[in-house]
């Protein structure tokens, strides 16, 4: 079963054609957010580009933004927002496919195909051709379509290195479970702190190394404290361009102790790479996750 | 029965860098069948079945031997299985020594069908010894085999061999293996069954078909060997899938499915690198027949001596 929900489809033509020549980039934005095998996704089309949902337990969300710039070409005609529902796990395998070495040709995608299918096929060798036909279904509600607000005026926010983060993150699997991050202004500071099977403390001092924490805004104490799954999805798949590219990443605590960690992933051919990340910043895919605190505490 | 021959140079590298690492792939165990002017090296025949999969590389025995004596109440014929990784063992072992006495002219491996008694057994074992005469030393060693075929069973054996000899109607090229194989490992993913149409337009066609997903792979204009037709007009506008449909409902292709595990195995040969490769379906769509062809070194002509082929069993047909 598969639905469209946008407008538009009386006609013949697709709602979206795209062709993108980076497909790896695009395998990269979207594994980023794959963090166990079988997941479902929801996908939203727009004039501006490609938005991909994934949800976890009502408590973890994740946003995947293809700006349509990161598109040699996106011819898009549909009226409003169609949205359809897909197999993640699946459309990474069959973009993976495209992006075997040796078939570096441009892709194009297009929804619906004639049975509402998402169609990828390789374009450009006239006589090869790699194609995919991925069913899709009626997106489900999305349970929790949280809109992020800051907690006040000014907003809890830092960025750091997304290495870092990524090793913090990762160290803190030992003491396991639960996962409080607090925020005070005086003297500058993040601190991660895991209790469970042991006690893990780790700090990122504003002052202390200019290279930890990029930047650092804070007007007020704050803690919450998350479970160490969600926490650990939100950087447990970056891809190695993240990692190569020294790329950094922003956390914003916002209303209700919502967490917010935005991600920046490379969507340029490789060759070309260093050539477009400081230059293209339009190559560049935008990963949020948010994550929701656990309900017992929310200091302030 | 009697068996022994010194290996030739071309013999030694073509066993040692091509053809062991493409059998030992295939399977543990391989079928070895020496002939007076043949020797065969066979995987998935007879008496073992396998998985389905049938693999046979056979030289001519010039090829890959000199001074070759070989004598049997079969008609001169000798089979008997024999583990591969063994085989390739002992060969690399036997030309490290070779490698070190190259200046001596009379060095030379040799390898001889034995009997002998193993330690603690009663009664003697059929082995194949290899023996290599260095500048300073002398090392024999034995790789065990099973006891030979009867002479039945190597009736029966040469009446299946005889029985894949039938060739496809229609041979396509494939046009880099390598990158073949690197599609299939992806493929591998989504399914387990493969669809592979050949056209006699000279087009292949893969497709992994799942309730979630169809993903396809098509390559046109492919050199053909055998029955050629040219496409029909307007087809270079239909979509990869429409245009094989079509194809086989004309009776211009054929369409079979295959076990995605036999087509990865069947891959593995491009480890005996051959210089090109042909896909094609057997009448009545029996069995897809991969057959790797080898140029004599240097030219652009096909070598006899050497004829290297896969059959993967199909699972159902296709083209219904």
């Amino acid at each position: 079963m598969s639905a469209s929900t946008g407008g538009g489809d009386d006609d013949d033509s697709p709602d979206l054609v795209c062709q993108l020549d980076c497909v790896q980039g695009m395998v990269d934005a979207l594994s980023s957010v794959r963090w166990k095998r079988n997941q479902d996704a929801v996908i939203e089309l727009s004039v501006h580009g490609i938005v991909l949902i994934v949800e976890e337990s009502g408590c973890l969300q994740a946003k995947v933004y293809l700006k349509r710039e990161l598109f040699i070409s996106y011819d898009y005609g549909a009226e409003g927002r169609p949205r359809f529902g897909l197999s993640l796990g699946l459309l990474v395998d069959c973009l993976n496919i495209f992006s075997a070495p040796g078939n570096a040709s441009v892709i194009e995608i297009q929804y619906p195909g004639p049975d509402m299918q998402l169609l990828l096929k390789s374009v450009g060798s006239p006589d090869s051709c790699l194609y995919a036909e991925i069913r899709t279904r009626i997106p489900d509600t999305i349970s929790w379509d949280y809109h992020f607000e800051q907690a006040a005026n000014t907003p809890l926010t830092f960025t750091v290195k997304s290495a870092i983060l990524k090793e913090a993150i990762d160290d803190l699997d030992w003491p396991g479970s639960s996962i409080q991050i607090m925020m005070q202004p005086e003297p500058p500071v993040v601190t991660f702190r895991g209790e469970g099977h042991g006690d893990l403390q780790i700090e990122f001092p504003y002052y202390a190394n200019t290279d930890l924490l990029i930047a650092f805004q804070c007007d007020r104490h704050i803690s919450c404290r998350y479970k160490y799954k969600f926490l650990r999805a939100t950087t447990s798949n970056f891809p190695s361009s993240v990692l190569k590219e020294n790329r950094s990443s922003k956390v914003t605590i916002g209303r209700g102790g919502m967490l917010k960690i935005q991600h920046l992933v490379s969507v340029a051919k490789a060759v070309a790479l260093n050539q477009y990340t400081d230059a293209q910043p339009s190559r560049i895919a935008y990963i949020e996750f948010f994550v929701k605190p656990e309900e017992d505490e929310i200091h302030s | 029965m009697k068996f022994k021959a010194f290996f030739t140079q071309d013999g030694m590298n073509l066993l040692d860098k091509r053809f062991l690492p493409a059998l030992e792939k295939m399977g543990r165990i391989c079928q070895v069948y020496l002939t007076p002017n043949h020797v065969m090296f066979l995987h998935g025949l007879y008496p073992e079945g396998g998985d389905g999969l049938q693999c046979v590389a056979q030289f001519g025995r010039d090829l890959l031997f000199r001074d070759y004596r070989i004598s049997s109440q079969s008609d001169n014929q000798i089979a008997f299985a024999a583990d591969v990784s063994l085989l390739h063992r002992a060969l690399r072992s036997a030309l490290t020594i070779h490698m070190q006495s190259q200046t001596d002219p009379n060095a030379a491996i040799q390898i001889k069908l034995v009997k002998k008694l193993p330690v603690g057994a009663q009664a003697p074992s059929p082995y194949l010894t290899f023996e290599t005469k260095g500048l300073h030393a002398a090392v024999v060693q034995d790789v065990p085999i099973s006891k030979p075929l009867s002479r039945a069973d190597l009736l029966q054996l040469q009446s299946v061999l005889d029985s894949a000899q039938e060739l496809p109607q229609t041979l396509v090229q494939v046009p880099d293996l390598s990158q073949l194989q690197s599609l299939v490992d992806r493929l591998k993913n989504v399914g387990d069954l493969l669809t592979v149409s050949i056209t006699q337009y000279g087009d292949l066609h893969l497709q992994v078909s799942t309730s979630l997903v169809s993903v396809g792979s098509e390559f046109r204009k492919l050199r053909v060997l055998g029955v050629h037709v040219d496409p029909p007009a307007g087809h270079a506008n239909l979509s990869a899938s429409t245009r094989t449909q079509m194809a086989v409902q004309r009776g211009e292709a054929l369409s079979v499915q295959l076990s995605m595990k036999h087509l990865v195995k069947s891959l593995q040969c491009h480890l005996a690198k051959p210089d090109c490769t042909f896909y094609g379906i057997a009448p009545q769509g029996a069995c897809l027949t991969v057959i790797f062809q080898y140029f004599v070194p240097g030219t652009r002509v096909a070598d006899k001596s050497i004829s290297f082929y896969c059959r993967l069993p199909v699972l159902d047909q296709g083209s219904d």
